[in-house]
């Protein structure tokens, strides 16, 4: 019953509009993981500016032996091209949480 | 209600050892994950929308990857397990496929226009052409060394039948000027903060190859919205950076684009084998272009156990950039020896190509090897190329089983 009310909605719809209009909405997942708590200066950093514009598999999956360099170049790449307003300041902190969280700098265990 | 351990089971999903383990956790609540044979290799397994549970690479903006098993199930790859890839999360909450529009000009185009994805249905003769869109990263969570970006194993790849209007129609009606050089493709996706805008471009000769084509449906149904819902650039034999989702905007420009995503993304060493000594820096790049050679056995993981004796047939899958697949070797040996196997029917030469072969294991451990050959000859290396960026892996891979 309920079934055929529904093929009947559809037909209505049919006729009603010209073409078949589908619109698709979306809405996404939260996010499967957060960034690692740490007692780094970087760490609230990173919460305020990194996470803005991507969950935190961008860093937890990359390889540990990402180095220093590979993170500055991150970060820079996010403030100059994709313009995230992370101040110059700011960077050094930022760098160094993930290198030592994420990166060839974690403590060792 | 606590849950008896007998509903915790372990499903092998993966193709190259990945272990899915699938965790019943109360009602209705099924939190899985999933290990890919890479060191920092857990994952969760998500069903975005429209979507089955994938591999999650990165939740936003959402990268999926398929589970291995999927390229087992047929040659057609499902909309819902099909490969989710976006470089900004500035995606928009609703898309109407009937209004949304397309605007085609640039400083080489005479006759600029916007068409709704509605009249591009009706007023362009539709083509339809099965392919295999792939990550130009597919499997970069196996380069040794390792390299940074998305840790992806074999899974960012699928096989679909798109239907479509040529680009070669579309951008005709504009009448591209003789100064032409190149086109590029905007889609609605965005960067948060308005930068990095993901534009890529295709040299003028390529978009007019009449190959290129806007896709509006996918295995016979609309596009998935995360796979580029309404229209997407279809552009065959090619990674899947080129291919843009929710297309918007087409440009017909008389210069090289150099935007970030070309240049300095998306590169690769300017040689023949598009790779470099591991941990070194290419002296000069060029954009990413066709697929190489790559083949997988799908029917059999690595570190399955056989029954000795017992004849099995053996399947899986290969493709290339557009040549088409000429041949398929197989070898048990780890490569010391090598048999023909048996291709299926060819869909199309820009489609993934089924074979299969027979196979009785004596006792012991078997390494099984396969590595096609398309209609140019070129092939897959027996050691994995590298390069800095993890693009374009298609290494003979190894499948090692024991039979008892």
């Amino acid at each position: 019953m309920t079934h055929r009310l529904l093929c009947i909605a559809a037909l209505a719809a049919v006729i009603a509009t010209p073409t078949w209009a589908v619109t698709k909405t979306l809405e996404l997942p939260p996010d499967g993981t957060q960034l690692k708590p740490s007692p780094l200066p970087g760490y609230e950093k990173a919460q305020a500016n990194c996470v803005a514009c991507h969950s935190a598999e961008y860093m937890l999956y990359q390889p540990a032996t990402a180095a220093r360099a590979y993170w500055e170049a991150m970060v820079k790449r996010m403030q100059q091209v994709f313009k995230a307003p992370i101040t110059d300041a700011d960077m050094p902190a930022i760098v160094d949480y993930l290198v030592k969280t994420y990166g060839n700098e974690q403590p060792k265990p | 209600m606590k849950q008896p351990d007998s509903l915790r089971r372990r499903l092998v999903i993966g193709g190259a050892g990945a272990l899915a383990t699938v965790t019943l956790d109360g009602l209705a609540h099924a939190a899985a994950t999933v290990d890919m044979p890479m060191a920092n290799g857990r994952r969760n397994l998500v069903a975005y929308p429209e979507k089955r549970p994938l591999i999650v690479v990165t939740s936003r903006p959402p990268q999926l990857e398929t589970p291995w098993a999927v390229f087992n199930e047929g040659l057609i790859t499902p909309n819902d397990a099909f490969f989710v890839r976006y470089h900004n999360a500035g995606l928009p909450g609703s898309i109407d496929g009937d209004r949304h529009t397309i605007a085609i000009g640039g400083n080489a185009a005479a006759k600029p226009f916007s068409i709704t994805v509605a009249e591009l249905r009706t007023q362009f003769r539709p083509v339809e052409l099965i392919a295999v869109n792939q990550c130009s990263g597919n499997s970069r969570g196996l380069f040794s060394p390792r390299v940074t970006g998305g840790q992806l194993a074999n899974g960012a790849m699928g096989n679909a039948r798109w239907l479509g209007v040529p680009l070669k129609d579309v951008l005709a009606r504009a009448e591209p000027r003789n100064t032409a050089r190149q086109v590029t493709f905007d889609g609605l996706d965005n960067g948060v903060f308005g930068g990095g805008d993901f534009v890529k471009a295709l040299d003028v000769g390529h978009a007019m190859d009449g190959e290129v084509m806007i896709g509006y449906q996918m295995n016979g149904a609309d596009l998935p919205f995360l796979n580029g819902f309404p229209v997407r650039l279809i552009v065959p034999g090619y990674y899947g950076t080129y291919w843009v989702k929710h297309l918007s905007e087409i440009q017909v420009i008389d210069r090289e684009f150099d935007g970030f995503w070309m240049k300095p993304a998306y590169r690769v060493p300017d040689n023949d084998c598009a790779c470099v000594p591991p941990g070194t820096a290419p002296a000069s790049t060029r954009p990413i272009g066709r697929f190489n050679v790559r083949s997988f056995i799908t029917s059999v993981s690595d570190g399955a156990q056989l029954r000795a004796g017992q004849a099995i047939t053996v399947r899986g899958i290969a493709f290339d950039g557009g040549q088409g697949i000429r041949e398929v070797a197989w070898s048990s040996d780890g490569g010391q020896s090598w048999r023909e196997a048996k291709l299926g029917d060819e869909l199309g030469r820009y489609a993934f190509r089924e074979f299969t072969f027979g196979f009785t294991p004596a006792p012991g451990t078997h390494d099984l090897r396969v590595r096609a050959f398309n209609r140019a000859g070129q092939s897959q290396p027996m050691e994995a190329l590298w390069n800095p960026a993890g693009y374009m892996r298609n290494v003979v891979e190894s499948v090692k089983v024991t039979a008892a």
